[in-house]
């Protein structure tokens, strides 16, 4: 009974899949074609502004606003103002490392989360990092700011008074609440034989993790990671509070300019930064793309991606 | 185990912060050149904070975030459905990587790309004067801040939309019309529901940071655009009167969490009805089919 059950639903598809293309190419289905122009005007509007402060960027006047003439001298000051380099290696120092505050967090964190379901301490912890997702970041940033005061001059918690710290401990929270998420999307999918296979085989905890936890979950970890770095490099709201004047990331110092002057090197300098990220993520998409050769695992790029996606909106 | 961790790390960087800001809410600034004080423990602050000044910007933030909220909807809806369901599946990744490039270049440098264009001495006003309209009258207003918003939180929107459609079964469709379903019906019983986890995501992705938003206004806005999370932060960076801006981040944080549940009651209500309302339907409808 069940066999032929199977076998009339598997079949079922098959004709309507195969109709389908043909009555596609025949003809252009109206609502199709507004959809397909409705989405490229989507992505005309996303890249617009970055076209813009592209663009701008061989602005040779001195005003970023107002366009003089073409020219690269902007290039030649964004690299030659230490400023501006300065905030630039700021930011990418605090990336990187609360990316990988978050990563480890999280990672940990979302492991636990999947494996452990149904206990008392998961609702709790979800609502925790859930809150610090529905906090905003002003709301974050100003309880910091004398939270931090507080630990570095009343307690006497001296690391607490580098600019680099704070940043990296300000970056490092929404992002790990978003790696558990990831992570634990991803781990809740997947079945413990494996491990537990491993286990009877007489493999030792650390190995197990090594040669078997670790890679399923490496996926979620990577597009977590890659995420929390670009969170933080994007973040100027809870770094404006947070940083101090010793260590200006590169959006409080775009932030600061625009209280001020705007020059066009700040254009150079972030389609200079737009080309890094760009680079970057082509690697990332060729080794996820050769893990997937490998590994011969379903889960693509976009799936990857997805699951990112997937991970936070699944709050 | 695992995740004591990051609860530590969490109680200790998120919750006695905002603990600490609670309690100087109670307080007072106690002179000119103190930021808060805790020796008095009164409601005064909050008191103060609700000046019609403050009512006014914060309504007119309200109305921002929820009219931006419903635009980033209506613009990413259309988008992910033709990314998830009609793009074939090897231009997905490229398309959903398509999303995050603009994203990933930095949210106020993307503002300041507005700010270009909308400004007076812009490519835009330039074309404008050429046709003979004169200059327009585009930066520091209402609308550029709601521009500005909506273009900023539109990939929060585009991708949890695309997530929830791209698991989708486009066989669902198929049967839908086998059945004698039009598109329509097609698009209101399998689409829509199926898309409700990431509409839901979606819309709490982009209001939450839309309200406390103040980069945004502060490039765009000007004094006709202000928001009220400009008014909380000039009383920490300004005002240096700690004990009133933590009462006005605390009002902030308490709105967005009721606007957040009562929304998420709305959607279980609104849920509920259409599917009994649904249920009823397709029994109704299956004699009709078939005859």
């Amino acid at each position: 009974m069940t066999a032929v059950a199977e076998v009339v639903s598997d079949a079922l598809p098959v004709p309507g899949a195969e109709r389908k293309p043909l009555g596609r190419r025949r003809r252009i289905d109206p609502a199709n074609a507004l959809l397909a122009v409705w989405g490229v005007l989507g992505f005309l509007f996303l890249f617009f502004p970055v076209l813009v402060i592209v663009a701008y960027s061989t602005n040779t006047g001195r005003l970023l606003q107002s366009y003089q003439g073409f020219g690269f001298n902007a290039y030649v000051d964004a690299l030659s103002n230490s400023a501006i380099t300065d905030a630039v290696t700021v930011s990418l120092y605090v990336a990187v490392f609360s990316a990988l505050v978050s990563a480890v967090l999280g990672s940990l964190a979302g492991v636990a989360m999947a494996r452990r379901a149904g206990k008392a301490w998961i609702g709790w912890m979800t609502a925790l990092l859930g809150l610090v997702l529905v906090t905003p970041e002003i709301v974050n940033g100003v309880s910091l700011l004398p939270w931090f005061v507080t630990l570095g001059t009343d307690l006497g918690l001296t690391p607490v008074n580098s600019g680099l710290v704070r940043l990296i401990i300000a970056n490092s929270l929404f992002s790990c609440a978003v790696v558990t998420f990831i992570v634990r999307a991803r781990m809740a999918g997947l079945s413990q034989s494996l491990e537990e296979a491993a286990a009877d085989l007489g493999a030792p905890p650390v190995r197990r993790f090594l040669d078997i936890t670790f890679p399923l979950m490496r996926p979620a970890v990577i597009s977590g990671t890659l995420l929390a770095f670009t969170l933080s490099l994007d973040n100027t709201v809870l770094s404006s509070f947070v940083s101090t004047a010793d260590a200006t990331p590169w959006p409080v110092y775009v932030f600061a300019s625009v209280r001020s002057t705007l020059r066009p090197s700040i254009a150079a300098m972030s389609t200079l930064m737009l080309l890094l990220t760009l680079v970057a993520l082509a690697l990332v998409a060729l080794v996820l793309f050769r893990a997937r050769k490998v590994t011969g695992d379903g889960a693509g790029l976009a799936a990857t991606l997805a699951g990112g996606g997937g991970g936070v909106g699944g709050n | 185990m695992l995740a004591a961790p990051i609860g530590v790390w969490l109680l200790f960087f998120f919750v006695a912060p905002f603990l600490l800001i609670v309690w100087y809410s109670f307080g007072e600034k106690p002179s000119l050149y103190e930021t808060h004080g805790n020796d008095v423990f009164t409601l005064q602050r909050y008191a103060d904070a609700v000046t019609p000044a403050f009512l006014s910007t914060f309504g007119r933030t309200l109305q921002i975030s929820l009219l931006g909220t419903v635009l980033c909807l209506l613009i990413a809806f259309p988008m992910a459905y033709w990314m998830a369901v009609k793009l074939p599946s090897r231009y997905q990744g490229i398309a959903l990587g398509l999303v995050l490039v603009p994203y990933w270049t930095n949210f106020l440098v993307r503002t300041l790309g507005w700010q270009i264009t909308l400004s007076p001495s812009s490519f835009v006003a330039d074309i404008s004067r050429s046709l003979g309209w004169g200059t327009p009258d585009l930066l520091y207003t209402a609308g550029a801040v709601q521009l500005g918003v909506v273009y900023n939180y539109l990939p929060l929107m585009i991708l949890p939309l695309y997530v929830a459609l791209e698991r989708m079964d486009p066989r669902l469709l198929e049967a839908s019309r086998d059945l004698g379903g039009n598109a329509f019906a097609g698009f209101r019983r399998i689409t829509v529901p199926l898309a409700v986890p990431g509409i839901g995501a979606g819309l709490l992705l982009v209001f939450v940071p839309l309200m406390g938003d103040y980069v945004t206004p502060a490039v765009l806005g000007g004094a006709a655009g202000s928001m009220i999370g400009q008014q909380v932060a000039q009383q920490f960076t300004i005002a240096q009167n700690w004990a009133l801006g933590s009462a006005m981040a605390i009002i902030l944080m308490l709105a967005i969490l009721a606007v957040v549940v009562l929304f998420g009651v709305l959607f279980k209500i609104v849920g509920l009805i259409v599917s009994r309302f649904e249920h009823v339907a397709v029994i109704e409808d299956a004699p009709g089919v078939s005859a």
